[in-house]
Parts: structure tokens; sequence; C-alpha cells
């Protein structure tokens, strides 16, 4: 090779240097020694260079570890950075602009309702809402959903992988909702619990996802009969930090496919995970689901880690060392809270209009509520339902619209009264005195029966 | 050499002002540089670095969004391998990279990147082990050496704290990968070397060849105790025995991975993809069975696991539905639901189901005496109950007078068409025979629909059926 004599040599910024010193073992003619100075704006002695010797070998290139230490000469001038005191001022990426890429509503042909089991019409509501991404762990009773996902992606081009575990399945749902994918699991409890840590990172990050929660019974292994003991999780507990998202509880299998398409909308309005909260009742009930006349197919947004020239300059990411900037994003993720509280409630009311008596029930339970309902009126009562669709935000908004005639609450659940101290903290936090509050609870993977919301009603002092 | 890969400026360190603005958080002598200036330079020569998504782990590294020019994901500890099959799923054209020291990979990580690796999509993981955690501050790595100390193997590690991970050879035995590496960074040869793997491994990515592991020895002064001259004298001489460099898989002239689709979002495509036809059902009933109920009827199917209870509830719903009412099956859960039996709960309701539970039922059809024992007693007055005569004998004394029974051998006259599966189609006959809840043909239809996978048998479903339906219409008329 002629062109030996024009290999550049190196140079050194001695402030970018941290004197380690591999470059000295990697000359071949000792052009480089020790320094004997501590450098006073890093502390450290950086190297010194002798080229009288050097033969631009470039070796020492590759023995140091930093970017900008040991550098080609010729560079400098490019090098604008020479100085360390000039650096403080503005110096944007070089990453471009991220270019929108809209979401787009395209019209759907008019189809007949389908039969389908409610896990299935959240898995059909989802590929309608565009989401073409699946990840997911088998767990009863939510299995059937990504079965479904199994068979129906591949025809649409899409993806559905099944992950290690829940916790491969969550980060790889962190990786495609940070790529600015719509992307989902379904799940059940123990399964969900496996997923918090990385909900806690998506939360953190901003990445929106929807996770189907199909609740069984707890805790640990439990089994797998309808619970909704889960909700003291979604509501209060997703993982390490100030976190919160959206908890969307559908009762029929109508809902789960109208619900699961909202859930999308949602959590990239938020850029915040979704939680849609089911039984194993609702999962496994079959029944007609009515396709909407539009769907999604949805474009990038411009925050995505797409990997692309356009939205080369992003980042996701929760790490962030520094108290105040940590504090500052916290006060950030806390107004998405509020506006998600100010504009997200969501309630269904069933008879209300003159109830002096509300039940208050989501899920299954509430469909057995509006059953017992309709008995209680046939004996004249006058009893309602308020069902949270939102259980966070809890639509207490709606709740107190009717609590003046209100003279009785009785809270309806499958669980040890987590939905009834959800609906507490929120009279609490508005300031309302809540008429009496009693309530039909069970356990184990049990729901409340009718009858059993029969007598409890019978039996309240304001019907005796 | 010199690379666009680095930011100018590393804004993201401490806001990039002063010093911090172009070092690194490395410490002095620390072979992380190195392998990221190599995975730098590779990026540049390959002309990727718009393509190219760097998931950062935890370790010292998780600040290589500090420095790389590039997409970046910073993962949660381990789990950057399973976040790579996410950014690569959603965008098969990026260029993933998963960069994992020795904690973050081979030990909290284990599950992630042993069935990445097996998956085989095509993504890059440099995997930097230096035999001990730097970041947490010096302790046991699942790499470290037998008898290195660290903080939490104060005495050396002993065979007790187990022996030091072989990552690369690991990861080699698997499927999946097309190129597993071990190289160093100890001496000039090395790292000329460690440049042209790293290189490599991101080419195999670029190729869509399949996914490439490289595994670096590296360097971490601070926590061996040694000047870095030194600590690269004791990768040589020390982790090398152990962790013996070289290829230890490469299978790069075998098949590619297969290619990653990109979703369409066709509207037609969608909804046959999620079942949906244009085809409406005929409807036969003139009018809700007003007989039975004016608004909402319920019917719960009691059987054994087996017995077809749920595809019989399952058809009855079907039925219903198509003759343009609202429906709901559920098989029953509850205590009543263990040991081997089937329960299932059907509402038919002229505009809509309220409970889908059945805890009264206008029908119940039994197909075993335990079931009609639970059961029979909370069907609801003037209700029916059809059972099977096969197995159960005579009526039970503790059913409501006002109850009617229609018993009709549901196993003899399967036994007799010679399929005893089809005893549920008897059953689902019968309810249609003694309670006329729609016609004949609105089941007829929906058993064919049912079975549309499975012609053959349709015509033994239907004589079933229609047994049934005699059997039981005899005794209601």
């Amino acid at each position: 090779m002629t062109r030996v004599a024009e290999r550049p040599k190196p140079f050194v910024v001695p402030e970018y240097c941290k004197g380690c010193g591999r470059c000295i073992t990697s000359c071949t003619k000792a052009c480089i020694t020790m320094g004997t100075e501590i450098n006073p704006e890093t502390g450290l002695i950086p190297i010194v260079l002798d080229l009288s010797q050097c033969n631009g070998c470039g070796l020492c290139f590759d023995a140091c570890p930093e970017p900008y230490g040991l550098r080609p000469q010729g560079e400098e001038a490019a090098f604008e950075l020479l100085d360390p005191s000039t650096v403080l001022g503005p110096r944007p990426f070089d990453a471009p602009q991220p270019e929108p890429r809209p979401d787009t509503s395209v019209p759907l042909p008019e189809r007949e309702p389908l039969i389908v089991k409610g896990t299935y019409a959240a898995a059909v509501g989802a590929v309608l809402a565009g989401c073409r991404h699946v990840f997911g762990y088998p767990i009863t009773p939510s299995t059937e959903g990504a079965e479904l996902m199994a068979r129906v992606l591949p025809e649409l081009d899409g993806v559905f992988i099944q992950a290690v575990s829940e916790v491969a399945t969550v980060n790889m749902m962190y990786g495609a909702g940070g790529a600015g994918k719509r992307c989902m699991t379904f799940t059940s409890s123990p399964g969900f619990s496996l997923m918090l840590e990385g909900i806690s990172y998506m939360i953190g990050a901003e990445v929106p996802a929807v996770f189907v929660n199909v609740m069984r019974g707890g805790p640990g292994l439990g089994n797998i009969g309808p619970e909704q003991a889960d909700i003291k999780l979604v509501c209060r507990g997703l993982g390490h930090g100030n976190t919160h998202a959206i908890v969307l509880a559908p009762a029929t299998p109508q809902e789960m496919l109208d619900i699961a398409m909202l859930s999308f909308e949602l959590a990239f309005k938020y850029r915040n995970p979704v939680v849609v909260v089911g039984d194993g009742y609702l999962g496994q009930m079959t029944g007609k689901v009515r396709l909407p006349r539009r769907m999604v197919e949805p474009g990038i947004p411009e925050w995505a880690v797409f990997g692309d020239h356009s939205h080369r300059g992003n980042l996701i990411c929760s790490l962030n060392l520094s108290e105040l900037g940590l504090e500052q994003h916290n006060v950030h993720l806390n107004e998405k809270y509020e506006r998600m509280t100010a504009e997200e409630q969501r309630a269904d009311l069933y008879r209300c209009d003159d109830a002096e008596i509300l039940l208050v029930a989501c899920n299954t339970p509430a469909q057995l509520a509006k059953g017992a309902i309709k008995e209680l009126r046939d004996k004249g009562l006058k009893v309602g339902l308020f069902r949270p669709i939102t259980l966070w935000p809890f639509p207490i908004e709606a709740l107190r619209t009717l609590l003046d005639r209100v003279k009785r609450l009785v809270v309806v659940e499958a669980s040890s009264g987590q939905l009834e101290d959800e609906l507490r903290l929120a009279l609490s936090h508005a300031d309302v005195l809540p008429p009496p509050l009693s309530h039909v609870r069970r356990m184990g993977g049990i729901l409340p029966s009718q009858d059993e919301i029969i007598e409890h009603v019978l039996g309240l002092e304001e019907v005796r | 050499m010199s690379t666009s890969v680095f930011y100018h400026q590393f804004e993201r360190h401490a806001n990039g002002e002063g010093v911090n603005a172009h070092s690194t958080t490395y410490c002095p002598g620390c072979g992380h540089g190195l392998a990221q200036k190599f995975l730098a330079e590779a990026i540049n020569e390959l002309g990727v670095q718009d393509r190219t998504v760097l998931v950062s782990p935890v370790g010292c590294s998780v600040f290589s969004y500090y420095y790389f020019d590039v997409g970046n994901t910073q993962a949660p500890h381990g789990r950057a391998p399973a976040v790579a099959i996410g950014h690569k799923t959603a965008n098969p054209d990026s260029i993933v990279i998963c960069y994992q020291g020795d904690g973050d990979l081979a030990s909290i990580g284990l599950a992630e990147i042993v069935s990445t690796a097996q998956l085989g999509i095509p993504i890059t993981v440099i995997f930097v082990n230096n035999a001990i955690y730097g970041m947490t501050g010096g302790q046991m790595a699942p790499t470290t050496l037998i008898g290195q100390r660290t903080t939490t193997t104060p005495k050396g590690r002993t065979l007790l704290a187990g022996q030091p991970l072989k990552m690369a050879e690991l990861i080699s035995g698997l499927d999946g990968p097309v190129y597993v590496e071990r190289v160093a960074l100890y001496d000039n040869r090395r790292r000329t070397h460690a440049k042209r793997s790293i290189k490599k491994a991101l080419e195999l990515q670029v190729a869509g060849t399949g996914f490439a592991f490289v595994e670096v020895l590296s360097e971490c002064p601070v926590h061996l105790g040694l000047e870095p001259e030194a600590a690269e004298d004791w990768v040589r001489d020390n982790m090398v025995p152990i962790f013996p460099l070289g290829v230890k898989k490469d299978t790069t002239d075998g098949a590619a991975f297969p290619v990653i689709p990109t979703a369409r979002f066709d509207p037609e495509a969608a909804l046959t993809a999620v079942g949906a036809t244009t085809e409406r059902p005929p409807r036969f009933a003139e009018e809700f069975p007003t007989h039975i109920d004016p608004e909402d009827i319920s019917f719960k199917l009691a059987g054994s696991g087996g017995d077809g209870a749920q595809t019989a509830a399952m058809i009855l719903t079907r039925s219903a539905i198509n003759e343009g009412y609202d429906s709901t099956h559920i098989p029953s859960y509850g205590p009543e639901s263990r040991g081997g039996t089937s329960y299932a709960d059907v509402h038919v309701a002229l505009k809509e189901v309220m409970s889908p539970a059945a805890p009264r039922p206008h029908v119940l059809v039994a197909f075993n005496a335990p079931s009609l024992a639970k059961f029979g007693p909370t069907v609801r007055p003037g209700g029916l109950v059809i059972y099977d005569s096969s197995v159960i004998s005579a009526r039970p004394d503790d059913l409501a007078t006002e109850v009617r029974t229609v018993p009709v051998p549901f196993t003899g006259v399967a036994a007799e068409l010679g399929a005893a599966l089809v005893k549920n189609v008897v059953a689902l006959g019968a309810l249609q025979g003694a309670t006329k809840v729609f016609p004949e043909e609105t089941f007829l239809t929906a058993i064919r629909a049912t079975l549309k996978q499975k012609c053959a048998m349709i015509p033994i479903n239907e004589e079933a059926f229609k047994l049934g339906a005699k059997l039981a219409g005899e005794q209601v008329c």
C-alpha cells in the first residue's frame, strides 16, 4: 500500500483521557507514556504523546476505551469541541425530527354478529383496533385469547410469540410497544403478578400496551375459578413507584370487544399501559357480539423507537439518576393520572333513576346483580346498579349525582372487599359522606349468586 | 477509529456539560469502552445507524444510550433479549442489538437469553464478561472464577458458590444461533479480532441470517484491584483458560431465519380472520317462545365431563342468536363444578340477557342422577326436567309437584344409533321436543353449522336430534 504515509497519527485532548494507559502497551514504537501531571479538570493523569517515532499504525486508537480519547489527527478541525469549556453551548442531537404517521380509521363492511366467548371477543376487538403483536404465556382461564391470536395473526402477517414466561412476555411488549406498535397479552392472576416489574418500567418509560387479566382464585396458585381479587393490584399496585393505569372492567362478551378496542385508544392517548380485568366466568361466557363498522390502521407515534431514520433520536427509558429530574418526571406522570381521572371515568347505570338501594358491582357480578334487580323490582323495591367500567379512575362523578336519593350502597364482589376499598377511597377523596354501606362477597373462585344478593337486600333495614 | 455513531456530545450524561459531554461513565481501563467503540464502528461501517435499536441493560453499561446516536431502549435487568424480540418483530427492518453484562445476561436474564437464542431471531447480542459485578460494587458474577475474591465471596469463590458459567459454550449448544464466538480485548491482536467478530455478528443480522452472540472477555480493573495493564494480563492468564477464545458455533451457511412478516390491515382479511361472515342464518321461529317466559328463559344442562352438555348448550345458544334473540352460555363454575362434572347455564332473552347464571332454570336437562338430584329442586314451578332415562330409573321424590318431567333414554337412543357420542344431541332433540322453544329446523341448522368441519357426522346427528325430539314430543302432547 502506497498510502501508508497518509495514515493519521493520534492526538489527545487531555480532558478526555482517563489515563488508563491501555494505549501505552499497544504502541510498538513507544510513542506514548504516562503523564506526570494531574489534569485539574478531571483529577486524572492523562497520557503524553511523543509522535517522533509514530508510523501511524493506528493500534492505539483501538486500545483507547474512550470515544473521544485518542483520535486521528485531521479530525481536530471537524471536532469543534477541543476545548471542554466550549461544550456548554446548545448542541442538539443530529437525529432528525420524527415525521408524524397518524392512525387511520378504516371503514368495515357489515358482517353478521359473532357467537363467541368473552376472551375471544377481546381478541377480535384487539385485531380490529390494529393490534398485530401479541405475546403471551398460557395460563388458565385466559388461554383462549392467546390460542385465537396464534391462529388469526399469521393470516394478517401479524406476530404471536409464546414467551418463556410472563416476565419475558411483558418485556416483549415493552420492546414492541416502545417501537410504537399496538401490542397486548392475555393472562390470569398469577401471570399478571409476574408482569408487574415490566408494567412499572412501561409506566415509567411511557410505553403503551394492553393487558387482559382474566382474574382467577388466589392467593398463590389458588384455583381457576372466577375471582376479582386483583382489583387492589391493578388499581393500587402496578409494580414499584408512583404507578397508575386505566383499568377497565367489561361485563359481557360484547363489552369485551368494545373495551378491547377502547383500551388501545386510551393506551396510546396517554402513552401508558391499560389493564382490562375480567373474571373467569366472563372469559368463558359465549354470547352474541356485534362487530364495529370501523377498524384502525395504526401509524407510528413520534416518540417511538421504531428503528428508522425518522425516529433515531428517540429513547425509551425509565432511568433518571437526577432526583430532581425524576421528581419532575413523577410530576409529569401524576399530571397524566389526573387527566385520566378527569376525562376517563366511565360507568354504566342500570335502573338508577329512582333507585334507593344501589348495588355496586363490575364484571360478571354486575350481570348477576342485574338479574337480582329484576327480581327485586318485581317485589316493588327500588333497586339499581351502579357499574364502574373504569375501576381506576373510579367513576365517582357519576356516582355522586345519584347519592342524594340513595339510602344504601351494597357492593357485590368476588373478593374480600377490594372493589369496596376503591369505592370508599373515591368517596373519601371526593369528600362525600356516603349512605350506609354493606356488601355481598364471595371468595376463592366463587361469584356471589343472584340469590345471595336478593337475600342480602331483602334483609336490609331499609327494606324490612 | 472515529465514528458518528457516537453522539457528538453526551447530552444525556449529566446534561452533557463539561468533560462529561465527551467522556463515558466507565472507569479508566474498562473494557466496555472498547467493546462499544468496536460496536459503534461496525454500525457505522455497515451503514445501519438509522435502523439500529440498541437495548441497554442494567449494569455498568446501563448508560449506553448516552453514547450511541441510534434508537435506544433501556431494558429491565436481564430482559434485554425479550425487549429485543419486541423491537425486531415490531420492525423487521430494524437492526436490534442487545448489549449485556454478565450479571444481566448470565444471571438474572438466563431464561430470556437462552429462549431468545433458541428462537434464533436475527438480533445481535454483545455479552461483556468481566467475571464480576461492576455497578453494584464488586460482587460475585455467575462468571466469577473459582478462587476469585469478590465482596460476596470474600475468601474466594468456592464450589459452594457454584462454578463459572460458560455462556458462549452454553449458547452454542442451542439450535437457534448461527454464530457464537468468544473474543478478548487484552492485546492488539485480540482487539483487532474482536472488532471483526462484532462486525460479523452485526452483518449476520443485516443479512437476516440469524441470531449472533459474541462474548467479550473484558477487564474491570477497579473491582479486580489491578492497574489496567495488569487487568489485561489477568484476563489473559486467568480468564482465558476457563473461557477459551474462539468460534463456538458457525452455521452461517445454513438456512436463514424465516422472514418476519409486516402486518397487514386489510378490512376484509381482518374480518375473515376473526371468523365473521355475511351469511345471515335463516330464521324459522315466528315469535319469542313466550309460552315458556315472556322475555328471558333459562336452561341448565348438567352431566359429567364427556356427556357433551357444553356442546349441546352451545348449539342452543347459537340457535337462539340465529333466531335474532340474545343468548348466553357459560360453563358453570362454583364448588359444584369439581370432580369431573360439567354444567352449562344458558339464557335466551327477547332483548338482553341480564344474569348469565341459571340458579332457577325453566328447563333442566340432566344427564345423570347426581345432576338431577342437585339441580332438580332448583327448577322453577311450572318448569320442566328432561332426563336420561337410560341411567335414571325414576322421577326423584323431591321435585316440586308442579315441575313436569320428561324421561328420554339419551344413552339408549345413541347406542342404538351406534354412536354413543351423540347422546347430547338426543338430549338437545328432547329439549326441543319437550319445550318447542324453537322449531326443529332452527336446531338442525345450528347443528349443521357446528359440524361444518365434520360433514360426515351431520346425518347421524340429525337423526339423533329427531329421535330425541320425537320421544319427548310424544310425552308432552
